[in-house]
């Protein structure tokens, strides 16, 4: 299970592995912790449904799993889980996107009591992470505080991600990836929404992915992107990039690229196929200690 | 039980392959179109409809998870010391669609009268391009020959089966262009899975909770509610569906006041879902009892929850 750390790169780095069977570490002035766990069960998967009020929910929810960085010091949370991402899904709504046999299904004949249901199958969610304050001394959970009501704010800014520096080969002191949820659209394709976290003695970095691919139709890949460079100050900055990219198989044919959905099953390879559609760069001052 | 009193030099070879299957290891190309020549012989026989007789233990989607499936034999006994009915969705997916499916194929050839291979959704051109089995037979034997000899085996794989007039298997589940099980019986199956129609209805569709027929706001696909199963099975004299098809948390989850149920025979599905598998055991008095079980312990197979660290962007 564990990956192989290097206790050396650890040590010098300041930063120490959690423990009781907790996979992540401190280091600076965070606590990363992730959670890989089981789909949830059928009596939970009832509850959910409940809760999000809706009869649809993606075949695999990973309802458990989680990834949760915590400024020590003031309580902050940037946390990422499968139940705010369908709550952003449920909410956008997105109206269906038809499967290539569905133009032969026109022409069937229609039973008696035939129900046309109508909701986003493919679970496109907005979501980009979830932000809480601990507030009190004994930890207890404010719950989700959104904005400003939490002291968080997330400011348009034009700074970009310091690629440059992401590229250099610094140790990675944690690694780990969550996947929050999956659906096989009935094998008409993927739905996967996933968080990937590295830890180097300089920075953390992170890639939330919502990851769709309707055979013969169209693929979204919406990329959140968090990067936070480690100094003592009491008010760390986490610079937050979106990328929203769209193509439909038809697009992608008019411009010489293959339309087989096997040529698809990576989305970080052809990403660069699929155009833009939405951009933006955001910033968070994490407030200081409380 | 089933074991030939004089064993020619065919069945002590088969008795080979199968043995070396069971380990794992996959047949020559060679071997496998000798193999499923066979097969097509004995299933070409088959009804759309083919009947079962009990007691036989029936199970749902394997998905290539071989050691897996080695643990249903352990759990639910051998073949073909146990009869078995499986309900299709052997490939794709898991690492070892090809020893999964050839090991299946090879027990139909050997004993015929005691193991049943329905098709699921899976078995077909065009899905096992997408989702795993094409690559694997390019990687494992440098060439799509025994892709090709699988899935033109596939188009022979009975759609349904009826165990004891009772209980009517299939894999995924009702059409509302059929009433009756001679409908079925009477179609040309004998074909790649079509994209619409009886057929294809027969292997995608999926129990709701939803009464009538609902259709998916994908355009194509058919949901089946309890008012649908209740007149089905009443017209049939049916007393339950058994299908596969979804994956469930517990290995099989009942629907529509136990009328339908679905069984999934794939543990810790892809590798990661933490779900429990379960086979059924019909009895000779028609009498059942759900078999749960959890991973094979593994040796030696990739463990994909141990995840690289790479310097992702």
């Amino acid at each position: 299970m564990e990956v192989e750390v290097d206790e050396k790169d650890l040590r010098s780095a300041g930063a120490e592995l959690l423990t009781d069977g907790r996979r992540g570490l401190r280091i600076s002035v965070w606590e990363i912790e992730s959670r890989n766990r089981s789909i949830l069960t059928s009596l939970a998967l009832q509850q959910w449904e409940q809760n999000l009020q809706t009869c649809h929910l993606p075949e695999m929810i990973f309802g458990e799993s989680c990834l949760v960085l915590k400024h020590v010091g003031s309580g902050t949370k940037i946390h990422f889980n499968a139940f705010d991402a369908l709550a952003g899904w449920k909410q956008e709504g997105l109206p269906p996107v038809e499967v290539p046999a569905a133009a032969k299904w026109k022409f069937r004949s229609k039973p008696f009591q035939q129900v046309i249901l109508d909701y986003d199958y493919t679970f496109t969610t907005p979501y980009c992470g979830s932000e809480t304050v601990e507030l009190d001394a004994d930890k207890r959970e404010s719950g989700e505080i959104s904005g400003g009501s939490s002291g968080l704010h997330w400011e348009d800014c034009e700074e970009q991600l310091d690629v440059a520096a992401l590229a250099l080969k610094e140790p990675i002191l944690f690694y780990d990836e969550v996947v929050l949820y999956e659906d096989e659209l009935a094998d008409n394709g993927v739905s996967l929404l996933t968080v990937k976290v590295r830890v180097m003695p300089s920075s953390w970095f992170l890639l939330l992915r919502f990851w769709l691919r309707v055979d013969g139709v169209l693929m979204r890949l919406r990329d959140t992107r968090m990067h936070c460079v480690f100094d003592e100050s009491a008010n760390p900055v986490i610079l937050r990039e979106r990328c929203w990219r769209e193509g439909t198989f038809q697009a992608l044919s008019a411009n010489g690229y293959p339309t087989d959905s096997a040529s698809y099953s990576d989305p970080s390879i052809i990403s660069q196929r699929l155009p833009v559609i939405m951009h933006q760069t955001q910033k968070l001052r994490v407030p200081g200690n409380l | 039980m089933g074991a030939n009193p004089s064993p020619t030099d065919s069945t002590t070879d088969l008795d080979e392959q199968i043995s070396q299957l069971m380990q794992c290891k996959p047949l020559s190309e060679q071997q496998v179109r000798a193999l499923c020549d066979k097969a097509k012989e004995i299933l070409m026989e088959e009804s759309n409809v083919q009947p079962v007789k009990s007691p036989v233990t029936i199970c749902g989607d394997i998905h290539g998870q071989f050691h897996d499936l080695a643990e249903l034999f352990r759990i639910g006994g051998k073949c073909p010391d146990t009869n078995y009915l499986f309900m299709g969705d052997y490939v794709d997916r898991g690492y070892y669609s090809v020893e999964t499916v050839t090991l299946l194929v090879a027990l139909k050839v050997r004993y015929p009268q005691r193991i049943t291979i329905l098709r699921g959704n899976h078995e077909s051109r065009q899905i096992t391009q997408v989702y795993g089995f094409y690559d694997e037979c390019l990687r494992k034997y440098g060439s799509a020959n025994v892709w090709k000899i699988f899935t033109d085996l596939f188009d022979y794989f009975p759609l349904t089966a009826l165990v004891e007039s009772e209980i009517f298997c299939l894999h995924g589940g009702l059409s509302p262009s059929i009433e009756t099980l001679d409908n079925i019986r009477n179609f040309d199956r004998v074909q790649e899975v079509p994209h619409e129609g009886p057929m294809c209805d027969l292997l995608w569709s999926d129990p709701d909770d939803r009464c009538g027929w609902g259709i998916s706001p994908r355009g194509a696909g058919y949901t089946f509610g309890q008012d649908i199963s209740e007149q089905f099975n009443h017209t049939n004299s049916l007393k339950l569906i058994a299908r596969a098809h979804q994956l469930v948390m517990d290995g099989f989850n009942w629907a529509h006041e136990q009328k339908v149920v679905t069984i999934f025979s794939a543990p810790n599905y892809c590798y990661r879902c933490g779900n429990m598998a379960s086979i059924l055991e019909v009895d000779d008095c028609q009498s059942h009892t759900f078999i749960q079980f959890e991973p094979a312990p593994r040796r030696g197979e990739p463990d994909v929850t141990r995840r690289t660290p790479d310097y992702f962007l």
